[in-house]
């Protein structure tokens, strides 16, 4: 009997913890936090923006908008909080690992720590997640919806090309 | 018979052989005795703390989990507030989410342009000595 609850008690303890691990939670954890600049951009914004008919790009700026017209919501949590930021890098790792992301790509320079993960197919990418590590400051940024992969490195290039 | 002065005089080692050698012996049984009594003495302290502890407190203990896991994963989450009410602003911030992504990816294609151009070198060393 001893066996069987305390096998119950972490079957719900695992359940719990692999909900709360999403963009979303993670920035409702950390957002309030001192010394943490947060942004969320929700689905009903994205499509807003979408609708924009005359939306000012500036000079020789990328034009974001076939993108943003997929994007289901965009997480931004920017921490100089040296007492949480270990916790918040954990828990993006363990949302990455959860959420079987896969290594887009990892740069070591000058004592930052910076991962790009997608998740999706070869054609679709379903989400993207940046982990930025420095000694005092990590920054974590989710981008959910559907994106052709594509569109999405064609975009990352031409803004590499700025 | 020693006196107090020889006894003093004394190592530790010698003190030692001197006791175990004027020791009284052990009564024949003790030790089985001792550790009967020990083993009657925890299982009376066992069964009291069986008695003691209700059957249901491992079952309110698993409703009471149970109760949390379902509260929390069927209530509805803390709505988010958008950032930005003026879609312009949130472009901006958009914007600039990419620009940093373009910006680290920058410096890992660099530094593996940089890391190829330093292999390529010993190839050229190779060609050279070749020729």
């Amino acid at each position: 009997m001893k066996r069987i609850t305390l096998l119950l008690a972490a079957l719900m303890l695992l359940c719990l913890s692999a909900h709360a691990q999403d963009g979303k939670s993670i920035y409702q954890k950390y957002s309030d936090a001192e010394d943490v600049s947060a942004v969320y951009i929700s689905p009903a914004m994205f499509r807003l923006i979408g609708k924009i008919p005359d939306l000012e790009t500036g000079d020789n700026k990328v034009n974001l908008t076939p993108v943003i017209r997929s994007l289901t919501g965009m997480y931004i949590i920017n921490s100089e909080n040296a007492s949480i930021n270990d916790q918040l890098r954990n828990e993006a790792e363990r949302f990455i690992k959860a959420g079987k992301y896969e290594l887009l790509m990892e740069v070591k320079d000058h004592g930052e720590a910076v991962r790009m993960y997608t998740v999706g197919s070869e054609k679709l990418i379903n989400g993207f997640v940046m982990l930025a590590a420095e000694p005092n400051e990590v920054t974590f940024i989710c981008l959910d919806g559907q994106m052709g992969r594509d569109q999405f490195e064609k975009l990352v290039a031409e803004q590499m090309a700025q | 018979m020693k006196t107090l002065e020889d006894i003093e005089n004394l190592s530790l080692e010698e003190l030692e052989q001197q006791a175990a050698r004027t020791a009284p012996p052990a009564p024949e049984g003790l030790q089985k005795r001792l550790r009967m009594a020990l083993a009657a003495d925890g299982a009376l302290r066992d069964a009291d703390a069986r008695k003691r502890r209700p059957r249901w407190v491992p079952y309110a203990s698993l409703a009471a989990a149970a109760a949390a896991a379902t509260l929390v994963l069927t209530l509805p989450q803390r709505g988010l507030r958008d950032t930005f009410d003026d879609p312009y602003l949130a472009y901006a911030e958009v914007e600039k989410a990419f620009q940093t992504i373009s910006d680290k990816m920058s410096t890992g294609v660099e530094l593996a342009r940089e890391a190829g151009q330093s292999a390529e070198l010993p190839q050229y060393v190779l060609n050279k000595i070749q020729k």
